[in-house]
């Protein structure tokens, strides 16, 4: 009897324990990471700035997809052609998943020219994603002699084309052009912004501008241009040619034609490159792989949320995205180049 | 044409979007007076904001509405403490806030808002005008007529150096050497900047501004140890002198709102030369030169007019291409965009409405802020008698967050120092400030367009008919006030020689 009560005791006291064992180990069980962490996402630019507008938009709907849904803000790190937030997340922001930074898609091309400011390893960098892959065209007025490549080769007077510095795609696209088609350019740089340069276009100070497609089809004046005719696409620089450019060629196009070096090939698919990595998001190297592979997940999700997509088309900003994944392969190719295409480089950023 | 005036009227006044405009004007008003956040910085923050207001006209209620109301509440924090409290507001400080000392604090304010007022009813009216003529206008200033006129510009830093020229003349060249420190736009040569990656965009003007203005008048009033005001309150620093100023010098204020305009409608230009050219040209007219920057009040009223004009003019290039004439009118095409607007000249011809409910916005929410200011200006001059001991560390706070949230820097912090530092000594010795300041503004641009125009047309620009006609006007505008006073002397002696 008394066996039995004691092993009914110790089945009771086992049942009891088992529930008091349960509440313990969800006590213990790991609470998601973020949960109640504020990621802050660096943006290289000011405030309202076209760049700003996509990490803002992400802010919005990333939480979602991130177990624990942390908070995360907006922090503006304008300055030297993105190479300060590009440092600063690089070097000095915590390898703990909670800092991401929203750089310029080109600055490898700082790391290549081997530049001391260039205080980071492209590839180094965790890669989470891009909201937009970005090609470009170059227009041309269309009362110029210049009605395609071909006559630009042939120009006795090149025509001119504006561009702000020589980090713009309207400084190093023409002459990426010049070093593989064999075109000539005479580059007319110092404007402010890009619309000062095409209001220089409007007056007849320059002929040309080179940058993205995205622009010539989002916005003023290239609407009421393309209306009038006022100017006409010459090249563009995607793989194929984009759906709405259908006359113009592809720079591989050209470069098939014009048989451009294997050298030459290679320095455009590094210049070219610079639009696959888009407007990248990346993380510091040194984050723990499991915290990397939550944001990658949340950006490729939140990326296809139908919701943000509906407000990025009311906000006029092109998705198109790249994965973190691709990135990062990517970062790996371009950053590993021989030394002629290193020394091409350098020319082309007038160096 | 009238229906489309009227009918633009009508829309702003109707409700929600005359709401909005309050709201607008509400928020602009606080933005304008904290020093350092600017109007460019806030539309980016609202701009998500107006992405749900439905109308077109609404949404630009709210966004121009705050715009447009920060130029002239950043004027009161200029004329206050010394401190400019928008970019486009430092040179209210040169005899803004000698009147505060000498107690007419009122009567300064009293004339910043009403030519404020009138400088965006000309603003706006002259946007209203120029529609039909709006292309070739824009056209017409090119690099090389652009280069001519910082020419001109620089041109008044002998006009701004006070007592003494030959000091004027090297703080302005101190302006221009210290405007090449920056990455070169033409061949990306580093200049200057002394292995920091801040330095690469060159100075910027908030914190230099900042340091250079606020920071003596601070350490000046703590040597003092009295109140901003260095006299009791007297009779003429009523509100209502400064708005009676503003109609006796009725046609300088005209004038410089025209100054505004045009500075609005050139590219990149804008409010911030603006406001010193019109202070140079206000300080030029005074029949006694050595009451400038000893609390003139003409020199409160030109640049108070012309800064709020700008913004009309501003609004001319935007309309007219599509291409916005500035950083914040980038920001309100993008918000057009949302509401399906394309600004541009489609949109001048298919709703003509909306580009003069724009001009309505402009005319109504300066009026609004206007009268708002007089019924608190009694109140806000009445600072100037509190104690200085009281106010040091709220206008420390005030200097330290307006110049780091330039570029959200450290480094904005130091700039301010340093500057403050040189600044002190400046006026310790006698140096004029402005020169620097309109030195680092315009030495940039000045290059820019000087290697813009040669690299598009070699020599050959030199001897365009709108250059020359530019550089004869530059050359006049030098000329004048020594042939003015040659005349004005002539004048008095001859009823002496007749005696």
């Amino acid at each position: 009897m008394a066996q039995r009560l004691r092993g009914l005791r110790i089945g009771w006291l086992l049942f009891l324990s088992l529930y008091l064992f349960i509440p313990v180990q969800s006590v213990f069980a790991q609470a998601p990471f973020y949960q109640g962490k504020t990621i802050t996402i660096v943006v290289a630019t000011k405030a309202g700035d076209l760049y700003d507008l996509y990490p803002r938009l992400l802010a919005e709907y990333l939480p979602k997809y991130i177990p624990g849904s942390p908070n995360i803000i907006i922090q503006n790190m304008p300055g030297a052609g993105s190479l300060i937030a590009a440092n600063y997340v690089y070097n000095v922001s915590k390898p703990d998943g909670l800092t991401l930074g929203a750089i310029y898609p080109t600055l490898y091309f700082e790391q290549l020219a081997k530049k001391d400011e260039a205080k980071f390893d492209w590839t180094k960098f965790n890669w989470i994603g891009s909201t937009i892959r970005s090609n470009n065209l170059l227009y041309m007025r269309s009362d110029t002699p210049f009605k395609t490549m071909d006559d630009v080769r042939k120009a006795a007077t090149p025509p001119k084309c504006g561009g702000t510095g020589v980090s713009s795609t309207g400084y190093y696209m023409p002459k990426l052009f010049e070093e593989t088609l064999g075109t000539k350019f005479d580059i007319v740089s110092g404007y402010q912004a890009g619309a000062d340069v095409d209001l220089a276009v409007e007056r007849g100070e320059v002929q040309c501008r080179a940058f993205t497609i995205t622009s010539y089809f989002a916005r003023e004046p290239f609407i009421s241009w393309r209306k009038r005719d006022f100017v006409r696409v010459l090249i563009q620089t995607g793989a194929k040619r984009d759906e709405r450019l259908k006359d113009a060629p592809t720079i591989y196009e050209l470069m098939n034609r014009y048989k451009t070096s294997e050298s030459g090939r290679r320095l455009a698919t590094v210049v070219l490159s610079g639009g696959d990595f888009g407007r990248p998001i990346v993380m510091p190297p040194g984050v723990p792989a499991d915290r990397v592979k939550i944001l990658r997940d949340a950006f490729t999700k939140s990326i296809q949320d139908k919701d943000l997509l509906k407000e990025a088309q009311k906000r006029n900003l092109e998705i198109d995205p790249g994965s973190g994944d691709e990135l990062q392969s990517l970062a790996k190719e371009v950053v590993a180049q021989p030394p002629d295409i290193v020394q091409r480089m350098q020319k082309l950023l007038g160096q | 044409m009238l229906e489309a005036f009227l009918s633009g009227l009508w829309q702003v006044l109707a409700w929600p979007a005359f709401g909005y405009l309050l709201l607008g004007i509400a928020i602009g008003f606080w933005v304008g007076l904290l020093p350092g956040i600017g109007g460019l910085a806030t539309l980016a923050l609202l701009l998500p904001f107006s992405y749900n207001i439905k109308s077109p006209v609404a949404a630009f209620c709210f966004l121009l509405g705050m715009l447009a109301v920060t130029g002239t509440t950043g004027d009161l924090t200029s004329i206050l403490f010394g401190i400019p409290g928008e970019g486009s507001s430092a040179a209210l400080i040169l005899d803004g806030y000698p009147m505060s000392k000498k107690g007419e604090a009122g009567r300064a304010l009293g004339a910043a808002i009403m030519s404020s007022a009138i400088g965006a009813v000309i603003g706006a009216l002259s946007l209203a005008l120029s529609i039909p003529i709006m292309r070739p206008l824009v056209l017409l200033f090119g690099s090389p007529e652009l280069f001519i006129i910082t020419i001109m510009g620089i041109t008044f830093i002998g006009t701004l150096a006070g007592s003494s020229l030959i000091k004027g003349l090297l703080a302005g060249g101190i302006g221009l050497m210290l405007a090449a420190i920056g990455v070169d736009p033409q061949t990306g040569a580093l200049r200057y900047t002394l292995g920091a990656l801040y330095l690469w965009d060159g100075l910027d003007i908030t914190p230099v501004a900042v340091g250079l203005f606020a920071i003596p008048e601070i350490v000046d009033l703590a040597v003092r140890g009295t109140s901003i005001s260095n006299v009791p309150r007297g009779k003429l620093s009523g509100v209502m002198e400064g708005v009676k100023d503003t109609f006796r010098h009725f046609w300088l204020v005209m004038r410089c709102s025209l100054i505004g305009v045009y500075f609005g409608v050139l590219p990149v230009l804008g409010a911030n030369v603006a406001q010193w050219i019109s202070y140079a040209h206000a300080v030029n007219g005074l029949k006694d030169r050595s009451r400038a920057g000893k609390g003139a009040v003409e020199g409160v009223l030109g640049p108070g007019a012309a800064n709020n004009s700008t913004r009309g003019g501003d609004l001319i290039p935007t309309l007219a291409f599509g291409i916005p004439g500035s950083g914040s009118m980038a920001l309100l095409i993008g918000a057009l965009l949302i509401v399906g607007l394309q600004p541009g000249p489609e949109m001048l011809k298919t709703r003509l409405d909306v580009t003069f409910a724009m001009v309505w916005i402009l005319i109504i929410a300066n009026l609004i802020v206007a009268a708002l200011c007089f019924l608190v200006l009694n109140q806000l001059a009445a600072l100037t008698f509190i104690r200085g001991s009281l106010l040091i560390p709220f206008l420390l706070f005030l200097v330290f967050i307006g110049s780091f949230t330039a570029n959200n820097n450290l480094y904005d912090l130091l700039v301010t120092l340093i500057f403050g530092f040189l600044g002190y000594f400046m006026v310790l010795y006698g140096w004029p400030r402005p020169p620097l300041i309109l030195g680092l503004i315009l030495g940039k641009m000045g290059e820019n367009y000087l290697w813009i125009s040669t690299q598009a047309y070699g020599a050959k620009w030199l001897l365009f008919p709108s250059v020359i006609i530019l550089i004869l006007i530059t050359i006049a505008v030098i000329a004048y006030p020594t042939i003015k006073e040659k005349r004005g002397k002539a004048r008095y002696e001859r009823p002496e020689d007749a005696i």
